[in-house]
């Protein structure tokens, strides 16, 4: 379990040498990096084996008091800060911590990273970058693995950087388009407001504990010695960072702008990379927010119910396919924070790879309809199930697991959600959560019927079905989509469902299986069939037409569609406090720094020079002339005095 | 026995023709011959009054004497100082004219 290191180091050696040696190689290096990344996935299956098999007199194991659950921390020296053992002095180490919860995110990452790259093998074809793409997709692979598997807060804050950067990098790939370049530093500086919340809480819990470890600073809170004040703090600082990686409100406007980056990019995004490191972070650091009266659960839950409506109501009216599936994915983020927030740590962590294996599915189907269409409106498809058969069956498969339609794995993990939120939240909550589900269902049956239902346009009538190579990841991501959800029973014979697996129960040490509330259960089958039902009778058979409920609300509406202004906010706060504060500033510098303190003695000694350089005036009987008048003056002056 | 007055009208003659050379004149040569003027100028003063240190015209003080062959120690050494100084400015320069060396004011 030990080797488990290699997952990331595989990536993270595999993007330089693309960068290095890619030219001399197949596809560009390509090659290596899906080597790289199909590597991890089989050392995957090792630890998930080796910590099957494991107990606590396993060499590093142990029942985390923390947590309940069977962790394995394994730790080398890294460096040291100061003279060794003097007062003051800090030894770092790095090391990885393997439990569930970092087992099923190492599954997800490299599962569905391993996905994206064979499909943009195809997607990519071509591209004038094709080799640094995969390579900064191996880099970007490498930092979220090693984000997961992180045992202190500073290896995590590296790789939470490094997922940042790479990105960056990704979104604005095509850079010669300005949008891909502005979407790509706005992502770069929205994520960075929330991470100076995550660096802050790092350094306070550092000051607290005095080390970087999450297993010290979680047994500083257990013990007590860390007060409720400073481990809420921590907690919401932390929950800063989460929302600004997981575009939760008002962090979220960089998401739907990330779609400029190529499109498998946003499937990695969207369901392996990135925004999920922040639905992980809040997972990884539970503890500090569940303790003392779990205080920070309330903030996190709000938060996550606010984003997870107002995401979904947008994405109920966004006309393009990618902005769709970007306000869908935030919506359902939100719902990951709601459940965490609701003590569903089981459910979230569920919910957050039956998303991920649904949205990439979904987004890559969205990059085989824009690769053969040339559309990204949604308005200009429609039928295309008729010449893009297999993308519009496992697309149909994505849309019906994240709108909750039973078998499905999104049913179960909503499923759960639910039951969460009902037994700790009040009744507010659940009414709001079941309402943002029924807009999940409304909005995935429009975004499928509009593009794959219906007649077929003769613009499009040249479609194709996308190559075997983008296909084929799809298809697997499609029967997970489909039966993901069955790991949450306790089959006969089977380690007991997901939730005897990932769990959060430090008091009794083990989780429960997966329950269902009938009522619950039954309320949301038929809330989702319903909203499928209305979909598509609105959408395909037109029998129900909006226009009047349209009209009637077109002030709510036209909120929603201007995506209840929030970039319009922001640009007004940047336009008038931000540019206002830094062209004082600016001001400043330039006439207070630079003029005076700067320029203003070298001024004056030039002014100085200037009055005096008189005398020197390059002629020799001048000075001659100056030193004869002197003698002469100090001859009479001396002689006079003589005399 | 000729008055020390005379001598001293001589020197004073002689330096202030030195003093106007190196006033006037433009070549650098020029000014380091007036320059020499000027020394000897304040040797013919020595001297001349060493020698009617008693009114006698026998040498009593070797003094004026001493100062006299320091100076034209000086000078020579001076001279060569100078001569060399000018060959390298000519040769740089082209030129010897005080008034266009004059790279080193404002």
């Amino acid at each position: 379990m030990e080797w488990a290191w290699l997952i990331p180091v595989f990536s993270f050696a595999a993007a330089p040498m693309i960068v290095l040696f890619g030219r001399f190689l197949p596809g560009k290096g390509a090659i290596l990096s899906i080597l790289a990344i199909g590597g991890g996935f089989a050392v995957f299956w090792f630890v998930l084996d080796s910590w099957l098999g494991a107990n606590t007199g396993t060499s590093g194991c142990f029942t985390s008091e923390n947590t309940g659950m069977l962790t394995c921390d394994y730790e080398r020296s890294w460096f040291n800060a100061g003279i060794v053992g003097a007062v003051g002095s800090v030894t770092l180490n790095w090391g990885i911590l393997i439990d569930p919860l970092t087992i099923a995110m190492l599954g997800l990452v490299t599962f569905v990273a391993l996905m994206v790259q064979v499909y943009s093998l195809a997607y990519m074809k071509g591209d004038p970058r094709f080799g640094w793409y995969f390579a900064v997709h191996s880099l970007f692979a490498a930092a979220m693995l090693t984000l997961v598997l992180a045992d202190n807060f500073l290896l995590l804050y590296v790789a939470w950087e490094l997922v940042g950067i790479c990105s960056y990098l990704l979104i604005g790939f095509w850079h010669e388009r300005p949008a891909a370049r502005e979407a790509a530093k706005k992502a770069f500086i929205v994520t960075r407001i929330g991470d100076v919340g995550l660096l802050i809480g790092i350094l306070l819990i550092w000051r607290e504990v005095g080390t970087f470890s999450m297993l010290d600073a979680f047994e500083a809170v257990r013990s007590g010695a860390m007060s409720q004040g400073v481990t809420t703090a921590a907690a919401i600082l932390l929950f800063l960072g989460a929302m600004g990686k997981s575009a939760q409100v008002p962090f979220h406007v960089w998401l739907p702008d990330a779609m400029e980056g190529p499109t498998p990019v946003s499937a990695l995004i969207h369901a392996a990379t990135m925004v999920i490191a922040g639905v992980f972070l809040v997972a990884r650091t539970f503890p500090l927010f569940e303790a003392y009266d779990a205080d920070p659960l309330i903030v996190v839950a709000i938060v996550g119910l606010v984003t997870a409506l107002g995401a979904a109501t947008i994405a109920l009216v966004a006309t393009d396919l990618k902005r769709i599936l970007a306000y869908s994915t935030i919506s359902h983020l939100g719902l990951m924070m709601l459940s965490l927030g609701a003590f569903g740590y089981t459910a979230a962590i569920f919910h957050l790879m039956a998303h991920g294996f649904s949205k990439a599915l979904l987004f890559l189907g969205a990059g085989s309809v824009l690769h053969s269409t040339e559309f990204q409106e949604t308005g200009e498809m429609g039928g295309l199930r008729k010449v893009m058969p297999v993308t519009a069956i496992v697309f149909s498969i994505g849309a019906l697991s994240l709108g909750g339609i039973p078998i499905l794995a999104g049913f179960w993990s909503k499923d759960e959600i639910l039951v969460a939120v009902n037994d700790h939240r009040n009744v507010t909550f659940i009414v709001l959560t079941l309402f943002t589900a029924l807009l999940s269902a409304l909005y995935m049956g429009r975004a499928m019927f509009l593009v794959f239902f219906g007649p077929l346009k003769d613009q499009n009538s040249h479609a194709h079905e996308s190559p075997i190579l983008m296909t084929l990841p799809m298809v697997l991501l499609g029967v997970l989509a489909l039966g993901f959800g069955l790991i949450s029973f306790n089959w006969p014979g089977s380690f007991g469902g997901i939730g005897t697996f990932v769990f959060f129960d430090p008091l009794r040490g083990h989780g429960e299986s997966f329950h269902f509330e009938v009522w619950l259960g039954a309320l949301s089958i038929v809330m989702a069939v319903a909203a499928f039902f209305a979909a598509y009778q609105v959408y395909v058979r037109k029998s129900i037409s909006l226009d009047g409920a349209r009209a009637r609300n077109s002030g709510f509406l036209k909120i929603v569609e201007n995506k209840y202004y929030f970039d319009e906010v922001y640009q007004w706060i940047i336009d008038r406090v931000v540019l206002v504060f830094s062209r004082f500033i600016a001001f400043f510098d330039r006439a207070i720094v630079n003029d005076i303190i700067v320029n203003g003695p070298a001024d004056l000694t030039r002014k100085l020079g200037i009055l005096i350089r008189v005398h020197v005036t390059g002629h020799v009987y001048t000075y001659t002339l100056a030193m004869a008048i002197g003698s002469v003056g100090l001859g009479i002056f001396v002689w006079l005095r003589v005399v | 026995m000729v008055d020390l007055v005379y001598f001293q009208l001589l020197s004073a003659a002689l330096f202030v023709i030195g003093l106007y050379g190196v006033m006037a004149r433009r070549s650098a040569v020029l000014i380091v011959m007036s320059i020499e003027l000027m020394l000897n100028a304040v040797n013919i003063n020595l001297i001349a009054a060493a020698s009617h240190m008693d009114g006698t015209g026998k040498f009593v003080n070797f003094d004026g004497q001493l100062i006299a062959i320091f100076i034209i120690t000086v000078a020579a050494a001076e001279v060569g100082l100078a001569l060399a100084i000018i060959l390298r400015m000519f040769r740089n320069r082209s030129t010897v004219n005080v008034d266009e060396i004059n790279l080193m004011k404002w």
